[in-house]
Order: structure tokens, then C-alpha cells, then sequence
């Protein structure tokens, strides 16, 4: 199969038999060659988008993955026609680089469901929660027609909140015996929750946990003057509040949409111009060189001889030499 | 870059499951304990899978290799039905290995199947190691 960005790109949306391939193929490239990521941009204007990008995050062993499971069910049944793609973090070992990848364990009902794509990542170094090239996953998932996707964090701390910025919904799951209600105050994941969910309803300390979850955002509300963050009591094992949970989210989705798309435009042409950026240090990089000459160069400024601002004319002049050069060899 | 370098930095992806019916996973997980710890990233789906949510999961999570486990004795039908869906789904180019109780006898048929290795009981972690490695150089090599 090709390696070639445009032709898979064509393939996913052409729709073909390879169109799943296709689609997998794009997200290898872009966890295997971050660099090439940008290629993603060109042309994406027009691809087509998702319409909500669920964040689920939470602690290790709070259920996420059994929740993601039960959420692909729930919206499934709720719109037959419409593919759901979900993207499963777990970390990578920073001894091995190796990865135990166990959440699509928990959705593996879903597997022979054509409308449902799923894909396991891991980290690979990157810190905050998800993988480098997220926000690329999302576009191809939204190119291969999928109108919801749904993130899962790795299992997080206090301070991974990366999915904030990734997600337009984010929903923060917590379960009891993961500590007491001092858990609730410390900042980082419990500022970041549109919606919380407490889940394993079924186990002891459930109903403590969510009095003292509703008692903290209360407090919350009041302090920074906003509403109430949503809540949720839910049995993902057991498949209960399950419902309630998504009429919240499709209601957020029903309010936002416009919001969301316009944030999700900004966010790309950020992106775009992280891009153009890192494109031009590069070019500019090359052409200051490195070793002795570059040294000899650098020594100018520290001996006054020139400005750091006249010595990045002269590199642009070079720059702009050189690319002549090779246009007229081109 | 050299070969090596290029291997360390981007991890490979392997499957690891059990289809059928039996419910023994300490080998599957115990394979996927090891692979994790060589480097690679290892995609787990548990047990009692069908040969299509083996090999649905296999494309989308864009893996190159599929290991499964295999303790109930009807690796001939399962591994072929996978096999099946692999060509259908013109994914052939994955690796397949098996791992479990098959008898000796039953090696030569599954490798004219096109199962690239065969592993039983008392296959060192380190035999397990080495022909994936070799395995998945000679995909590089042909794709």
C-alpha cells in the first residue's frame, strides 16, 4: 500500500473498499513522522468535519474504556447511519518505548460494526494526556465520515489537561476508592470537566463521592461566578445513567455547534501557522549552517561588528539568494 | 538514518488475541508482556474473539503483526477463516503467528496456509523475539 499522503488522503474520502486502509495508513504517518504532519494541513479547508469531539479523562481504573464502550452503544442506537470514530490512549514506556495498548479490549463488540473505527495510540514520549498528532487523527477521522469521535485520555494524574484544548466536550469520569474528597480540590482535572461523571454507581462509596463532587462544583460555581459544571451518576458496567450522558452531550452539541465549529477553525489556522513557522526557522536554520563558520559568523554580533537585527537581514538576503538559485535550476 | 535507528524510533505494532472459544489467556498475555517490554506496541483484544473482529481490528489499528493464541484444538478452521478474511480484505501483507497446543503434525499444513510461524508450549521468550525480528524485517524489505 502507498506511503503517499495525497493518494490516501483520496482514498479515505473517495469512499473505496480501501477507504479503512486508507484512513489507518494516514494516522501510522502521522504517529511514525510527526514532521510530516503539516502535509495534513494543505488542502484540509474543505475536508469534510466532525460535528463533537467527546474528551473522556480520568484516573487509571475509573472505568473510561468500559464507558467509552457503553457511550459507542448509546450513539450508535441514536443515529444508525452516522460512524463514530474513537481514538484510545494508553502510555508508552519511557525504558522501552513499548506499549500495552487495553483499551479497545473493553470495546471489542464494536469491532465488525463498519460505522465504528477505533484506534489504540500511545503517548511515545509526548506529555499531557494524549499524542502528538491528535488533532491530525481527528481530521482523518472526520475524513473518513465519522461525525462523532470520541477521545480517551491515557489515565491521568492532576496536571495532564491537554484534551482541553483538543476536545469541544470534555467529560472527566471519577469512581470511589481513588482517595477522599481532598481529591475533588486540587486544581488541574477537576477545572477542566464540562460535564463529571461518577462512575461505578454499583460500588460502595459511590453516592458519598457524588454528594461531595456536587458540594465542591457548587462552590466552584459560586467562586467564579458561571454555572454549575453538569453531573452524571453512572453504572458503565451496568450500563446505567449511561442515556443521561448523552442527552447532556447532545444538548451541549445542539448550543455550541457554531461555537465549536469557529473554535476548531482557529485551532487549525493556529496550527497552520505553528507550521509556516517551523518551516521557516528551518530554512533559516540551514542557511546560518552549523560549525566553525557559523561560530565565526555568531562572533560578529558579541564583537559589535553588526546587530542581531542586520545579521538576520543579511540571512534572509542569503535565503532569498539561494532560493533563486534553485528556481532557476528547478 | 540506519535501519536500526530508524527501527528504535518508531515503535511496530502488534495484535495479540485469542479466537474461539477458550478462555486461557496466561499465554497470550504473557506474549504480549514480553513484546511490550522488546519495544513494541502491543494492541491486546482478550479472548473469544471471531476471525473478523481479529481482522477488523488488525486494519484499523494498522499493525504488522497478528499473533494469536490458540488452546481449544480448532486452530486449522479458525487460522484459515482468518486468513480468508485477511486476502478478502486485501490485507495479506500482515504477518500472521500462532501460538498454543498444536500438535507438531498440524504445523506443516498451517505454513502452506500461510501462517508464518508457529510457536508451542516451551518457546522461549528469546525464540519468540528473534522471529518476530526476522519476521518483520522481511516485511520491510518486501512492502
Amino acid at each position: 500500500m502507498t506511503n503517499d499522503t495525497k493518494d490516501l488522503v483520496e482514498q479515505v474520502r473517495g469512499g473505496t473498499s480501501q477507504r479503512v486502509r486508507a484512513a489507518a495508513r494516514l494516522m501510522s504517518l502521522i504517529e511514525n513522522f510527526p514532521e510530516r504532519i503539516p502535509e495534513f494541513l494543505v488542502g484540509a479547508a474543505d475536508w469534510p468535519e466532525t460535528r463533537m469531539v467527546i474528551g473522556l479523562t480520568g484516573p487509571p481504573g475509573c472505568g473510561k474504556s468500559v464507558l467509552a464502550d457503553r457511550l459507542i452503544t448509546a450513539l450508535r442506537t441514536r443515529s444508525p447511519n452516522s460512524c463514530i470514530g474513537v481514538i484510545a490512549v494508553d502510555p508508552s514506556s519511557p525504558f522501552t518505548g513499548g506499549a500495552f495498548l487495553g483499551d479497545r479490549l473493553r470495546m471489542m463488540r464494536h469491532a465488525s460494526d463498519p460505522n465504528v473505527f477505533i484506534r489504540s495510540a500511545a503517548t511515545r514520549g509526548h506529555i499531557g494526556g494524549l499524542l502528538l498528532g491528535v488533532k491530525a487523527f481527528i481530521r482523518v477521522l472526520g475524513l473518513a465520515g465519522c461525525r462523532t469521535v470520541l477521545i480517551e485520555t491515557v489515565g491521568v494524574g492532576q496536571n495532564e489537561t491537554e484534551i482541553v484544548d483538543v476536545a469541544d466536550l470534555v467529560v472527566v469520569a471519577i469512581a470511589p476508592g481513588n482517595g477522599d474528597a481532598i481529591q475533588l480540590l486540587k486544581c488541574g482535572l477537576m477545572e477542566v470537566g464540562d460535564i463529571f461523571v461518577v462512575n461505578k454507581a454499583d460500588c460502595d462509596g459511590a453516592a458519598q463521592l457524588y454528594a461531595q463532587l456536587l458540594a465542591v462544583l457548587r462552590l466552584n460555581a459560586n467562586g467564579q461566578n458561571r454555572g454549575m459544571s453538569e453531573t452524571c451518576f453512572v453504572s458503565a458496567l451496568h450500563g446505567r445513567g449511561v442515556e443521561e450522558l448523552v442527552d447532556l452531550c447532545e444538548k451541549r452539541a445542539a448550543d455550541s455547534e457554531q461555537a465549536w465549529r469557529s473554535r476548531r477553525r482557529q485551532t487549525m489556522v493556529n496550527e497552520v501557522k505553528e507550521a509556516v513557522l517551523e518551516e521557516a526557522r528551518q530554512r533559516l536554520s540551514r542557511v546560518l549552517g552549523t560549525g566553525p563558520l557559523s561560530t565565526q559568523d555568531l562572533n560578529r554580533i558579541l564583537r559589535g561588528e553588526v546587530t542581531v537585527t542586520g545579521f538576520v537581514d543579511e540571512l534572509i538576503q542569503k535565503l532569498t539568494g539561494t532560493r533563486e538559485v534553485q528556481d532557476h535550476h528547478g | 538514518m540506519s535501519e536500526q535507528d530508524e527501527r528504535k524510533r518508531i515503535p511496530q505494532r502488534v495484535l495479540i488475541g485469542k479466537v474461539g472459544l477458550d478462555g486461557h489467556d496466561r499465554g497470550a498475555k504473557y506474549v504480549a508482556h514480553i513484546l511490550r517490554d522488546a519495544g513494541y506496541e502491543v494492541i491486546y483484544t482478550g479472548i473469544r474473539r471471531t476471525p473478523k473482529q481479529i481482522v477488523e481490528t488488525a486494519i484499523q489499528e494498522d499493525v504488522a503483526v497478528i499473533g494469536l493464541s490458540l488452546l481449544s484444538g480448532a486452530h486449522k478452521r479458525l487460522l484459515k477463516q482468518v486468513m480468508d478474511l485477511l486476502k478478502e480484505r486485501n490485507a495479506s501483507d500482515i504477518v500472521v503467528v500462532a501460538g498454543g497446543s498444536i500438535p507438531s503434525s498440524d504445523i506443516p499444513g498451517l505454513k502452506a496456509m500461510g501462517i508464518a510461524e508457529v510457536f508451542t508450549p516451551g518457546a522461549s521468550s528469546q525464540s519468540i523475539l528473534e522471529a518476530l525480528a526476522s519476521l518483520l524485517k522481511a516485511r520491510r524489505q518486501a512492502v
